[in-house]
């Protein structure tokens, strides 16, 4: 169906994608700024005025993922000549690397393991969120609920305290029980808090699709279920990839009650990347690493599902 | 062939059981994420090679170290045997039970006399003058001062500088004569300023700085063994000491409102300021010329004198103290054992850590090692520091409050703030039955 | 009269339609009460137990014992000035941040809502600033707005100006940071509600021949309100807690957010009575706001 468009249209298009183009400009430098940083070798990271061409290097990272301290005295040739790639970056930038006296290894920054935690923590207590979210906002959407006004605003409200509060009674509660420093432990409390915010997301998906879908199945003879299964949460989808962005992200930022929950077998890395005091300067280089990769598993999990969050929803099928 | 399964299977679970007994001691000792537990992890390191003990340094950022250390003590938990902990912790920690009282050890290897008497007295005893030790001094720290050789040693600039105020320009001895540089190097078109300092009120980096200012003038934060602070804290040396810093922060370069050590060392290596206060454990950065661009020019001093020829720096530092809920306090006090030992302390030095054992300060060796070993050597027997009582935290609160919109939105006179200051610190101190 | 859902949950349990498979009654209770029940054990303890500290003079960081003080907390911080400012601040900082944060977003939902190529990518990419760690945002943020290391003074030609600094400035570059982090969350939302708006709509206010404002107010708006109102009460919630870069970029007297002062209190000094006292008045404040939302929320769903 071939549209005439209108000059005005068509000025009016223009000029919304130069806003657009604007808008990404004006949000997406601060980012640039920290990945170009990632990417700099150390002293040109917080120079007068800020460098803003440079010569790439990857140090940041190698430090990111050792353990340092300065150098006392330039490195001998031959232990540099020796020495991998990125022990060379690290030479480079004035440090050395801490090494186990016994065995010789490379005392680890412990950035691996967090990232890993992040990764299972994160992933788990979104599944949980997501999947009991919706059932929980079908609930409430399609079923009379005696008091469900103040069901849905306790759901709300145990999101309302800030964790400061929270975090010491946790903290004795998951002691007590045996949870501190575990991934279930954070899981479970992760699950918790986005579990209110995936109730009421995805209830105000789900009372925009009409009921006349399911009635029409029901009529068909499906069952309740494969109605909620096969119709609702096709239509939901949206909804859900919308949910699931947010609570990936909520739980792989969290940082309050990773710090306090967790001591070594299950901390996560937020904590870890803002604190690279390395040789008695903020190593910005090395934050900004530490961030960069940080954000990526957020960054491509959104992209996969971008069609899925813009599909919207179709209406009036039923009506043909 | 099932009798041969049994049995191999006897064996790996026997193998399998025997695993953890065969498994060496380990330790634990929780400090800040900075480098100093990058050296003492390198230390420790030697521990193990000696004796098959491990030693693991666990940190966590230095904004958090308080929070995780009194969390993991409250729940009573056993995760850190040792702790290297913050002198103002002292009070609290003793007093809750957290800390392992190591009188005896301490009289037994005389730490008393092989220790600089400042560290003991600050980082090791409690309550002040009651002969109680709760730590060994691990890491001596006080606040220095950096500053621009070049700049300094510029004729031009001396010239200048001679004739502006008539006399020669050189390393400041006098702080009249710091706040005559910081003002003569102040030039904000040029993107060049006088001097930088700390500011950050969310812990105890502005107070710190304070300190410096209010200790040299001859002016004191209270008596330490009666609580009282009325005609002490806001005393005239005190209120001229606290109008000293401010001064001074009208020569810090611009948006210098919240600065602590990572800003003040920036304000060297790139070019902002002639001089900068920090800590001596943020030095090593800037003689490091993969980090300072500026590290050949740069120089360090002490802390000058007052106008009564008083001479104080803040302290710093920490103390290694074993944690009451460890499971392995035999084998901490066998290490402690070790730490103190002369050649582990020279060795500690060397790696960067800075010792607090006295021989080893006094040595040529030690204060030739660095540019600004000299400067510490000096400061470390000239350093003042805060309040160790438990409640320390609410007077910090109550001295940010009150100083930082003085020091840095000009509100109010330096008097003022110190009688309101004295007003709050009282009413703390009632609250907790120090004085009626 | 009923809707057809009404007619569907009361339909006998042995009907044709509802013969197989579960009854719609036990299907609402597997899908309702497990979410309820986990959520109750994980809040209701902690609540409790701040509830008990907050009438007791409970310092975590001693080992003495907390004694019953009544409401002596409560009385302390409700006259206690500097706490007072602390809300003002706090409620200046709230409309500040929400306001931006549903002005761009909003705007950028409708800007994106038509096809535009590279829409998914273009739509990722605004989304990035929100997926940055809290923390990490406040650091860089605090390096960005520096005069003499940072860009923004740098490419805008600002020169000395002082965004941080400065304390009646502060409290809106820390607002600034919380826009630009948060305008992506209203801006996903508004997009899906935009895109779920039925096109016929449209055609048929098209053929009506009807102006882009009377299409926006009477159609756009009322169809993606519910959907707004949600993400303003999420967002609003959220800027009353909020921290983590509030703390790293200021603490000015000018900035001391509630959360902040809470902090403070919970963790610097330890009073740990207090603080769950303190705690309490803001929890009933931000209850109290968020009934007035979902009242509306509530309406708007009506229409």
């Amino acid at each position: 169906m071939a549209e005439v468009k209108t000059k005005g249209e068509v000025i009016f298009n223009r000029a919304a994608v130069i806003a657009v183009i604007v808008a990404l400009v004006v949000m997406l430098t601060p980012i640039f700024w920290i990945a170009a940083t990632a990417f700099k070798p150390r002293n040109l990271a917080t120079t007068v005025p800020p460098t803003v061409f440079f010569e790439p290097t990857l140090s940041p990272f190698a430090k990111l993922f050792t353990k340092r301290s300065q150098l006392r005295e330039p490195v001998e040739q031959e232990v540099y000549d020796n020495a991998a790639w990125w022990e060379k970056l690290i030479y480079d930038g004035g440090e050395q690397v801490v090494r186990n006296r016994k065995s010789g290894e490379v005392t680890s920054s412990g950035f691996g393991n967090r990232y890993m935690n992040s990764l299972i923590v994160s992933v788990i207590s979104t599944l949980l969120a997501v999947s009991m979210g919706t059932i929980t906002a079908y609930g409430f959407s399609r079923f009379r609920v005696p008091g469900e006004q103040d069901w849905l605003f306790f759901i709300l409200s145990t999101r309302m305290l800030p964790p400061v509060v929270v975090a010491i009674p946790m903290f004795l509660m998951y002691r007590a029980v045996g949870l501190h420093d575990t991934h279930i432990g954070l899981i479970i409390l992760y699950t918790a808090f986005n579990l209110s915010f995936a109730v009421w997301i995805m209830k105000g998906f789900i009372d925009e699709i009409p009921r006349e879908y399911e009635e029409a199945a029901l009529v068909d003879g499906y069952t309740r279920l494969q109605a909620f299964w096969k119709i609702v949460l096709p239509e939901a989808l949206t909804g859900i990839a919308a949910t699931a962005v947010f609570c990936f992200i909520t739980a792989w930022n969290e940082y309050a009650f990773a710090l306090m929950m967790t001591s070594k077998n299950a901390q996560t890395a937020p904590p870890y990347i803002p604190s690279q005091v390395g040789s008695g300067l903020s190593d910005w280089t090395v934050i900004a690493s530490g961030a960069f990769l940080f954000l990526l598993p957020v960054a491509v999990f959104t992209f996969l599902l971008r069609n899925h969050l813009l599909r919207g929803m179709s209406f009036g099928a039923i009506r043909k | 062939m099932q009798r041969q399964l049994y049995r191999l299977m006897a064996g790996v679970a026997a193998i399998a059981l025997s695993a953890p007994a065969a498994m060496s001691q380990e330790l634990t000792i929780f400090w800040a994420e900075w480098d100093p537990a990058n050296y003492l992890q390198e230390l420790v390191n030697e521990y193990e090679a000696e004796t098959g003990v491990t030693v693991t340094v666990e940190t966590t950022p230095w904004q958090d170290f308080q929070t995780k250390a009194f969390t993991e003590f409250n729940a009573r938990g056993s995760a850190y045997d040792m702790i290297v902990g913050d002198s103002q912790w002292l009070g609290a920690a003793s007093e809750a039970g957290h800390y392992v009282d190591l009188t005896e050890f301490f009289n037994t290897h005389k730490l008393g006399e092989i220790m600089a008497p400042a560290t003991v007295k600050y980082y090791a005893e409690y309550p002040g003058n009651s002969g109680k030790y709760w730590a060994v001094p691990a890491e001596g720290d006080a606040v220095g001062w950096s500053y621009r050789k070049d700049w300094f040693e510029d004729p031009a600039e001396m010239a200048a500088f001679k004739e502006k105020y008539g006399y020669d320009l050189a390393v400041p001895e006098t702080w009249a004569q710091l706040i005559d540089i910081a003002e003569f190097f102040h030039r904000p078109d040029q993107n060049r300023y006088g001097i930088a300092i700390y500011t950050d009120n969310s812990y105890d980096g502005l107070i710190m700085g304070v300190e410096n200012a209010l200790f040299s003038y001859g002016g004191n934060l209270g008596d330490y063994s009666t609580y009282q602070v009325d005609g002490i804290l806001n005393s005239d040396a005190s209120i001229a000491g606290l109008e000293a810093y401010r001064k001074l922060y009208g020569f810090t370069p611009p948006g210098w409102s919240k600065t602590f050590f990572v800003e003040n060392n920036q304000a060297i290596t790139e070019g902002l300021a002639a001089m900068s206060m920090n800590y001596f454990a943020f030095f090593p950065a800037l003689v490091n010329p993969a980090t300072n661009p500026n590290a050949e020019v740069t120089g360090f001093f002490a802390n000058p004198k007052g106008p009564n020829g008083d001479q104080f720096a803040a302290l710093g530092g920490q103390g290694i103290s074993i944690v009451s809920y460890s499971e392995n306090q035999e084998e901490a006090f066998k290490f402690l054992e070790w730490f103190i030992k002369e050649e582990t302390q020279k060795r500690w030095a060397e790696l960067g850590g800075y010792t607090a054992h006295a021989a080893t300060l006094e040595s040529e060796e030690f204060r030739k090692a660095t540019p600004y070993n000299e400067a510490f050597y000096q400061t470390m027997f000239m350093v003042k520091d805060f309040w160790a009582v438990p409640e320390y935290a609410e007077l910090l609160t109550a001295a940010n409050a009150r100083i930082y919109p003085y020091i840095v939105g000009g509100e109010g006179t330096a008097k003022e703030v110190l009688d309101a200051l004295t007003a709050d610190w009282n009413e703390t101190f009632k609250k907790y039955g120090r004085i009626q | 009269m009923d809707t057809v859902a009404d007619v569907m949950t009361r339909l006998e349990p042995n009907t044709r339609a509802a013969a197989r498979g579960l009854s719609d009654l036990s299907i609402r209770n597997l899908f309702i009460i497990p979410t309820i029940a986990f959520l109750i054990v994980f809040n209701v303890f902690p609540l409790l137990y701040s509830l008990y500290t907050a009438f007791t003079d409970y310092r975590a960081s001693t080992s003495a014992p907390a004694n019953w003080i009544g409401l002596a907390n409560f009385r302390d911080l409700l006259s206690d000035p500097f706490i007072w400012r602390n809300f003002t601040i706090t409620a200046k900082y709230v409309i500040i941040s929400v306001t931006g944060q549903v002005l761009v977003g909003f705007g950028l939902a409708m800007l994106l809502n038509r096809p535009i190529p590279l829409k998914g990518l273009i739509t990722t990419l605004l989304l990035l600033p929100m997926m940055l760690s809290p923390a990490v945002v406040g650091l860089f943020w605090k390096l960005l707005y520096d005069p003499s290391f940072g860009i923004i003074n740098y490419f805008l030609g600002l020169g000395k100006f002082e965004w941080l600094a400065d304390p009646q400035v502060a409290l809106y570059a820390v607002a600034i940071v919380d826009i630009w982090m948060w305008s992506p969350f209203v801006m996903l939302l508004s997009l899906a509600g935009l895109s779920a708006v039925p096109k016929h709509l449209y055609e048929a206010a098209e053929i009506d021949r009807a102006g882009p404002f009377y299409t926006f107010f009477r159609i756009t708006l009322p169809l993606v309100a519910p959907i707004l109102m949600i993400a303003i009460i999420f967002r609003t919630m959220e800027a009353f807690k909020t921290f983590d870069h509030a703390y790293i970029l200021s603490t000015q007297p000018t900035t001391e957010l509630i959360a902040i002062r809470l902090y403070k209190m919970a963790f610097l000094e330890w009073q740990t009575g207090m603080s769950s006292a303190f705690a309490y008045i803001v929890l009933i404040v931000v209850v109290a706001i968020t009934n007035i939302y979902v009242k509306y929320l509530n309406k708007a769903k009506a229409r």
